[in-house]
């Protein structure tokens, strides 16, 4: 179980990156949109979600700025910095690396 | 932090929009209101949880984990009370007594009084080689300066630092011209200042202006001080206005008050009828926008036009063309020579800081120990994830409190010892030598600063190094239980006591040292006699007959002679030539009882007769050394010698009687004459004849009894005749055992200060190494145990834990000894230094070997009590201990 959690968590901060990447969101949408996308095959634990926005903006790959959401209400929008999209090529690249790597472990074995 | 409560509302406001989107959703959904906000919720897990995760996600901030070391410190400190304050105190002493140094130096360096544009000021310097005087630039010079150059605004002229005494207490007072006020731009308080009026000669009634100082120490800050008046030497002075708080005049400590340039004749007894030929200080303010150089260079022009042997002339002779005449220098109530004034203070900075090191050295240990303590909790805090950084940070921000509160400490020390200080030296002072004028310094924001950076410092050299140690242990090791045990003692701690050793050999190498040349000097013969000697200066010359008809009625009096230059008083030279010899000797007029009076004895031929009085007669008496280097192998007796100006010779003083050249013959030879380290008496000196009746000449009287009764009575009957000399001081009527103990208290005080810090450096040093070696021996309680089971006896086990302290000691001593003789050696060559070496006996080799013999034995003593200890150990005691 603790793998499952640790391998999710690099890949939860992958996800939200790219999300992220063509436009601002806040927290909700984020989760939202990951659900959507993956064709509801990925289901993003909530209580993880605000830890790793956290997390991800005291680390500088993104920024967070309050603004007006769509219902007109006052949410926290996420966006990528440069430093985070340069962080996003490289975690995208690990990520190919290793599905990559898996893939061939289990076809040849 | 203070952003802290708007990230906790930032947060609770995200989460919150979350919850709703989700309850919205839900409810959209199909969900009703009720179901679908508690389905949110439990899809969303505990809202407060999330926070907290969010928190440590983002971690905390510099000002957070500082506030929380310093709460964690604290906590400790309460645990541990002794431990705190026995480091508090030891830093606090040192921090406080270097404090008590620094402010010294601020008070003379760094202070600037409060005038305005205080920049602007500068004192016109004329240089002094080590051969001439120059001659005094009196007020008409300071007019012809004032009105001949154009880079002043205004220039003053001051006689400053005129102390003596009035009503049993002494006055310090300063005259200046009358624009003074006006120049440095600082008006009165109260009253009003001194005008251009006030200084004619002939103005109504004399008057004077009060510093701050004066108006509390003469009148009592009486408010209704102005119309007041003050009686000084016969004279009443209206005081007319009071100065503010903090003005010094631009000295560094601020006179009683401030009088007319044209009162110094009637006020103070020494410059009567001389006062238009007393050398006066100019300082000028400088037009704004001349820089210092251009100013300076304006005023060499002025001065290589003036008349030559003019004192505003260039410095004429001295072999350099072209020398500069005037100089500016800076003036603001600050020392001149801050260079000089650093070097006077080093060696108490020096002293203190040794002090300040050992303590260091002495809660470093300590420290070092309690690291060793408390392993097993800082282990626990490695394995629970804390970076090894975050707790050297820890640990050093503990130092910084401590510090931070030893300086609180320090400071309070400071004052106390400052006070303390001041008063021993004004009660101690000898009064023959004068009076002291001492205040306690101020602390300002400076002396603060320095004593924040001294804890910063002291900190970092305490704290440094436990922390990295305390540090650098096995997390799992310490979590089972196992403490490391320090079996041998660290580099660390062996540095430590050996620095605290050669700190303590210096300051007790010194302190012997100073003992030593003040026994010498209190032993040594001068080869005059001066206990019962009393020389009376005669400062009118008009009651000169009176006068000398009064000390010879004194009944006190035994016998009296006369003297020109006084009986200590520096000999000028001249060239003597004779047919074999040419050299510069020393020249003395003294009557036909000189030599009996003061016991100097003749060893060939005869004195001066009773009728050899006057400066004409072509007789002379030679020391023994002049005789040998005049005429060695001869007999001195019967020959002729061409005694001529010496042309390298210091201008005279106006009333001295004119040096003729002339051919003398020698009619005897007395004794050389050693005088005193600080007052030496030429070895080659020629006396040539003279009278007490003669212009100049100052008296000398041998009395019976006591010589301060003596004293008393001469200066009564000679006040019927000139009521000036009621206020005299030693420099007029003096006994002449005063120089001797002038220099054995200046050593005496030498001594007591060195004996007192090094008794100090070593009861710290001491305690140091007998803490340390405790310790020790109880860390190897069970290695000893081992030992004596094994076979070895209690000298081993002694001689073991005593070798633990011998190199350490040994280095110390070696390092203390080379340091001091080192600094010796640097003191003697610095310039100055053959005056000190007169004095004080730097390289003795007694006062080394004593020092270090009295450290070894007290390093000795310290260390027995644990090694008997441990030797006392019974091993199957120990070894069940487990």
């Amino acid at each position: 179980m603790s793998d499952q959690t640790d391998v999710l968590q690099g890949t939860l901060d992958l996800l939200i990156m790219r999300t992220i990447a063509l436009e601002p969101m806040h927290g909700w949408a984020i989760a939202q949109r990951i659900q959507q996308i993956s064709d509801e095959l990925l289901r993003v634990q909530q209580g993880s979600l605000y830890p790793a926005l956290h997390r991800l903006e005291h680390q500088g790959w993104i920024v967070a700025d309050w603004g007006a959401s769509e219902n007109n209400r006052r949410a926290r929008f996420y966006s990528l910095t440069k430093a985070g999209r340069k962080q996003l090529d490289v975690e995208v690249s690990k990520w190919e690396r290793l599905s990559a790597g898996v893939n061939l472990v289990l076809q040849k074995t | 932090m203070f952003f802290r409560d708007r990230r906790e509302d930032d947060l609770r406001e995200e989460l919150e929009f979350h919850l709703e989107r989700e309850t919205e959703r839900l409810e959209a959904s199909g969900t009703p209101r009720e179901a679908a906000r508690f389905q949110a919720l439990r899809l969303f897990g505990g809202p407060e949880q999330i926070k907290e995760e969010c928190r440590d996600a983002r971690g905390t901030g510099f000002v957070d984990d500082t506030i929380r070391d310093i709460r964690y410190a604290l906590r400790g400190f309460a645990r541990a009370p002794l431990v705190a304050f026995t480091i508090v105190s030891t830093i606090g002493l040192g921090l406080g007594l270097v404090t008590v140094a620094f402010t010294f130096l601020n008070m003379v360096l760094f202070r600037q009084d409060q005038v305005p544009n205080i920049h602007e000021m500068f004192a016109v310097d004329r240089p002094r080689t080590a051969e001439r005087e120059p001659a005094p630039l009196t007020r008409a010079h300071l007019d012809d300066l004032r009105r001949g150059t154009t880079i002043f605004t205004d220039a003053y002229g001051e006689i400053s630092g005129i102390d003596f005494p009035v009503d049993g207490r002494v006055l310090l007072m300063t005259f200046t011209t009358a624009n003074f006020f006006q120049v440095v731009g600082v008006n009165a308080a109260m009253g009003r200042t001194l005008m251009p009026g006030d200084d004619e000669p002939l103005a109504g009634r004399p008057v004077i202006v009060l510093s701050d100082r004066g108006w509390d120490r003469l009148f009592a800050r009486d408010p209704a001080v102005l119309g007041r008046a003050l009686l000084v030497s016969g004279v009443s002075l209206e005081v007319v206005g009071v100065m503010p708080e903090g003005f010094r005049g631009l000295s560094i400590v601020p006179p009683d008050y401030w009088a007319p340039l044209s009162m110094v004749d009637d006020v103070v007894p020494t410059y009567r009828g001389r006062g238009a030929h007393v050398d006066v200080r100019v300082v000028g303010r400088l037009k704004p926008g001349i820089s210092r150089q251009t100013a300076q260079a304006g005023l060499a022009v002025w001065s290589a036009s003036q008349p030559s042997g003019s004192p505003l002339g260039p410095l004429a002779s001295s072999g350099s063309r072209g020398a500069p005449g005037m100089t500016l220098v800076p003036w603001r109530g600050t020392v001149q020579q801050p260079l000089e004034a650093m070097v006077v203070t080093g060696p108490l900075f020096f002293a203190f800081g040794l002090i300040l090191l050992i303590g260091c050295a002495n809660v470093a240990n300590l420290l070092l120990a309690r690291a060793v303590a408390r392993q097993r909790e800082i282990g626990i805090r490695l394995s629970l994830g804390a970076a090894r950084g975050r707790i050297v940070r820890q640990l050093l921000t503990e130092s910084l409190l401590l510090a931070v509160l030893a300086a609180a400490a320090g400071f309070a020390i400071s004052r106390v010892a400052l006070r303390a200080l001041v008063d021993a030296m004004l009660t101690s002072w000898p009064p023959e030598i004068g009076d002291l004028q001492l205040l306690v310094p101020a602390a300002d924001w400076r002396v603060l600063l320095f004593l924040m950076i001294g804890a910063g410092i002291s900190a970092m050299f305490f704290g440094l190094a436990p922390a990295l140690q305390a540090t650098r242990i096995e997390p799992v090791r310490t979590m089972r239980g196992e403490v490391v045990r320090d079996a041998r003692p660290g580099r660390a701690r062996d540095l430590l006591i050996g620095v605290q050793v050669s700190a303590s050999a210096i300051l007790l190498i010194c302190a012997v040292v100073f003992l030593r040349s003040a026994l010498a000097a209190a032993t040594a013969d001068p080869g005059l006699r001066t206990v019962d000697t009393i020389a009376i200066q005669i400062a009118k010359e008009a009651t000169r007959t009176a006068m000398v008809q009064a000390v010879a009625a004194e009944p006190s009096v035994v016998a009296f002679a006369a003297s020109s230059p006084g009986a200590l008083g520096a000999s000028r030279t001249a060239v003597a030539e004779t047919a074999g010899a040419k050299a510069t000797v020393a020249y003395k007029f003294v009557s036909p009882d000189f030599f009996s009076v003061l016991d100097i004895p003749v060893v060939r031929g005869r004195a001066f007769t009773v009728d050899e009085r006057s400066p004409d007669l072509p007789v002379a008496i030679v020391s023994e050394t002049a005789a040998r280097v005049l005429w060695p192998g001869a007999d001195a007796i019967g020959q002729v010698v061409r005694l001529e100006r010496d042309p390298r010779a210091d201008v005279r003083a106006a009333d001295e009687p004119r040096f003729q050249p002339r051919s003398v013959t020698v009619v005897g030879v007395v004794r050389d004459v050693a005088g005193f380290r600080i007052a030496p008496f030429p070895k080659s000196i020629v006396y040539l004849p003279t009278g007490a009746a003669v212009p100049g000449t100052a008296v000398i009287a041998r009395v019976q009894g006591d010589p301060e009764r003596a004293r008393q009575a001469l200066i009564k009957r000679l006040t019927t005749i000139d009521p000036g000399m009621e206020q005299a001081g030693s420099e007029q009527v003096g006994v002449l055992g005063w120089i001797v103990r002038m220099e054995t208290y200046l050593l005496k005080v030498g001594f007591w200060f060195t004996i007192g810090l090094g008794g100090l450096a070593l009861v710290l040093t001491l305690s140091g190494l007998f803490s340390v070696l405790s310790y020790l021996v109880e860390q190897r309680t069970r290695e000893i145990g081992v030992r004596m089971a094994l076979g070895a006896t209690t000298a081993d086990v002694t001689r073991l834990v005593l070798s633990q302290s011998i190199r350490p000691v040994g280095a110390g001593l070696l390092l203390g000894s080379g340091a001091a003789a080192g600094l010796s050696a640097l003191l003697l060559a610095t310039p100055g230094a053959e005056f000190i070496g007169q004095i004080v006996h730097v390289l003795d080799p007694i006062a080394y070997g004593a020092s270090l013999l009295v450290i070894t034995a007290a390093c000795l003593a310290a260390a027995s009590i644990p090694a008997t200890r441990a030797a006392r150990l019974d091993p199957t005691l120990t070894l069940r201990q487990e």
